[in-house]
C-alpha cells in the first residue's frame, strides 16, 4: 500500500524550544527563515524482468489518468526553531487525490474550510443527501509538523491522479 | 440551540465557500469531462505554510510547479442503425456515429470498407456524407457529401460526436434479401498506433499528442439488405364467336389478359403495360380494364388509354407479391 501523504524529517535533531524575546522577535522581521520548494514528478510504472515498479520521471508528457507525485520540501534557514508548522496544499482542479491515503493526514473537501480525516468527512451526493467523501472529493491537504529545528529540513508529499 | 445554529452555520459556510471556490470551480467546469482534463490544461501546484517563531506567526509560499496536460488521442465509432438498411435501386443509407473520446480537438479520417467476410455481396460505396444539420436523417442536397480523398470529420471538440452516412449501392448480381455489412473506420488525423505512442509537439496547445487505449482508431459494422423485385408478364386470350363458341372467325371477340406479376421483397416503379392491336382485328371501344375496373379509352384521369394504336396502362409503383391484370378485347374483322 502506497502512502499518499509522507512527512519525512531529514534532520533527526529534536526540536528546540526557543525563547521568545523582544530581541529575537526583532530579528524575525528579516526574510522568512523557512523556504518551501515545490516539485512534481510523473510516477511511471515500468516492468523490468517481469516485475513492475514505479519510477519517478520528469513530467514531460502527462495525460489524463497519469499519476503525479507532488513534493514540497521545507528547510529552516533560521537560527531558531519554528513551531506549529502547517503546510497547506490546495489540489489543482485537474488533479484528484490518489485513493490510497495514509491515516493521520488531514484533508478538506470543502475548499479548505473544514478539515478532518477523509473517512470522517461528508459531501453532498447527487441526490442532495450527504454521502461519505472519497479521495476525488478532496480539495486541500495539509500536514502539521510540531517543530522544525534550526537547519532542519524535510518534505511532504501527496499522490495525485490527472482527472 | 444547536438545531438553529447548525443550519445557520452551514448556510454561512456554503456562502463563504462558494466565494472561495469560485476561482476553483471555473477551471473545474472545463475539466469536468468524461474524457478527462482537456489537453493544454495547466496543472499548477503551490503549497503554503504557516508557522510560529516564538510568538510571531508567519507564512511562506512555495514556488509554483506547473505541468501541462497533453493531448490524448481517442475515438469511438458506433452504428446507429438497429436493423439492416434497405438497398433497392436506391442506395442503402448506413448511419454511424463518430465520437472524439480524447481530450483535445481532433479531426478523424474516415474509411468505408464494403468487403467484409461473410457478406452475401459486397456493396459499392456511393458516398460518405456528414450529417451537417445534425438531425440523424440523410438529407440529400443538405448534408455534406465528402469528396473522396478528403474523407474526414470536421475537427470535433472532446466528447463531441458527428453522425456519418455511408451510401451503399447494390452491385450487379445481388439478389433479393441478401445481406451485407460495411465497416466504417475513423482514425485520428494527428496519428494512431499502439497506446502510449506519442507525437511530439502535435498536441493541443503545443504539447505532445499521445495515443490512448482506443489506439486512436475505431470502427463499427452496419448491415444492409437487398430489397429487389422482378416482374413477369403473362398473356392469355379467350375467344367468343357470334355463335357462342370459341372459334376465331370474323366477328368473334378476342379478350386478351395481361397479368403483370411482381415478385420479391422490393417493388418496381414506373411500370406500364402496353400492347398493340393485332392486324386484322379492331379494338373494342371501352373494353380496357385493370383488375376488372373499367378504364376509359381517352387520355384522362384514369390509368389507361385504349384505341386503334393499342393500349397503355400505367401501373406506377408495384410492391413485390402483387399481380396486376390488364384486359382488353378486339374483334376479328
Amino acid at each position: 500500500m502506497k502512502l499518499s501523504f509522507v512527512v519525512k524529517s531529514l534532520a533527526g535533531a529534536a526540536a528546540m524550544v526557543a525563547m521568545a524575546g523582544p530581541a529575537l522577535a526583532a530579528a524575525q522581521s528579516a526574510p522568512s527563515p523557512i523556504t518551501l520548494k515545490g516539485d512534481v514528478k510523473l510516477e511511471k510504472t515500468v516492468t523490468e524482468n517481469g516485475a513492475s515498479k514505479v519510477q519517478l520521471v520528469e513530467p514531460k508528457v502527462v495525460i489524463p489518468g497519469d499519476h503525479l507525485l507532488f513534493t514540497t520540501r521545507y528547510h529552516n534557514d533560521g537560527a531558531q526553531a519554528v513551531t506549529n508548522f502547517v503546510v497547506t496544499n490546495p489540489l489543482p482542479s485537474a488533479v484528484a487525490l490518489s485513493s490510497d491515503s495514509a491515516p493521520g493526514t488531514e484533508v478538506s473537501v470543502d475548499g479548505g474550510k473544514t478539515w478532518g480525516q477523509l473517512g470522517t468527512l461528508k459531501v453532498a451526493g447527487t441526490d442532495g443527501a450527504p454521502r461519505a467523501a472519497t479521495a476525488s472529493d478532496v480539495t486541500h491537504v495539509r500536514w502539521t509538523i510540531p517543530s522544525i529545528a534550526p537547519g532542519a529540513s524535510g518534505e511532504v508529499q501527496y499522490h495525485g491522479i490527472v482527472r | 440551540m444547536n438545531t438553529y445554529l447548525s443550519p445557520l452555520s452551514r448556510a454561512a459556510g456554503i456562502a463563504g465557500c462558494s466565494l472561495f471556490v469560485l476561482s476553483l470551480t471555473a477551471p473545474l467546469a472545463g475539466t469536468a469531462h468524461a474524457t478527462g482534463v482537456l489537453a493544454g490544461t495547466l496543472i499548477e501546484n503551490t503549497a503554503t505554510a504557516t508557522y510560529q517563531t516564538g510568538t510571531t506567526t508567519s507564512s511562506v509560499t512555495s514556488n509554483k510547479v506547473t505541468v501541462k496536460v497533453d493531448e490524448l488521442l481517442d475515438v469511438a465509432v458506433s452504428t446507429l442503425s438497429t436493423a439492416p438498411a434497405t438497398a433497392t435501386s436506391e442506395p442503402a443509407v448506413l448511419i454511424y456515429s463518430v465520437t472524439n473520446s480524447g481530450n483535445g480537438p481532433e479531426a478523424f479520417n474516415l474509411a468505408a470498407d464494403p468487403k467484409i467476410s461473410g457478406n452475401g455481396f459486397d456493396g459499392t460505396i456511393k458516398s460518405v456524407v456528414l450529417d451537417s444539420n445534425g438531425n440523424g436523417v440523410y438529407d440529400p442536397g443538405v448534408d455534406t457529401v465528402l469528396t473522396s480523398g478528403a474523407l474526414a470529420t470536421p475537427v470535433l471538440s472532446p466528447d463531441k460526436s458527428v453522425k456519418v452516412f455511408v451510401l451503399v449501392n447494390l452491385p450487379v448480381g445481388a439478389t433479393d434479401a441478401q445481406t451485407s455489412q460495411v465497416r466504417l473506420t475513423a482514425t485520428a488525423q494527428t496519428g494512431n498506433g499502439t497506446p502510449g505512442t506519442s507525437f511530439a509537439g502535435k498536441g493541443e496547445g503545443g504539447g505532445d499528442a499521445v495515443v490512448g487505449l482506443t489506439t486512436a482508431s475505431a470502427n463499427s459494422l452496419a448491415a444492409l439488405i437487398a430489397s429487389l423485385a422482378n416482374i413477369s408478364l403473362t398473356k392469355s386470350a379467350t375467344i367468343l364467336d357470334p355463335f357462342g363458341t370459341a372459334k376465331p372467325v370474323p366477328g368473334a371477340v378476342v379478350t386478351y389478359s395481361l397479368a403483370a406479376k411482381v415478385a420479391g421483397s422490393g417493388s418496381l416503379d414506373g411500370l406500364h403495360v402496353t400492347d398493340t392491336i393485332p392486324d386484322g382485328t379492331t379494338y373494342v371501344p371501352g373494353s380496357l380494364k385493370l383488375d376488372s375496373a373499367v378504364l376509359t379509352d381517352g387520355a384522362d384521369g384514369d390509368a389507361g388509354v385504349g384505341g386503334t394504336s393499342g393500349i397503355d396502362v400505367t401501373l406506377g409503383k408495384i410492391a413485390g407479391g402483387t399481380t396486376k391484370t390488364v384486359t382488353f378485347s378486339v374483334k376479328i374483322n
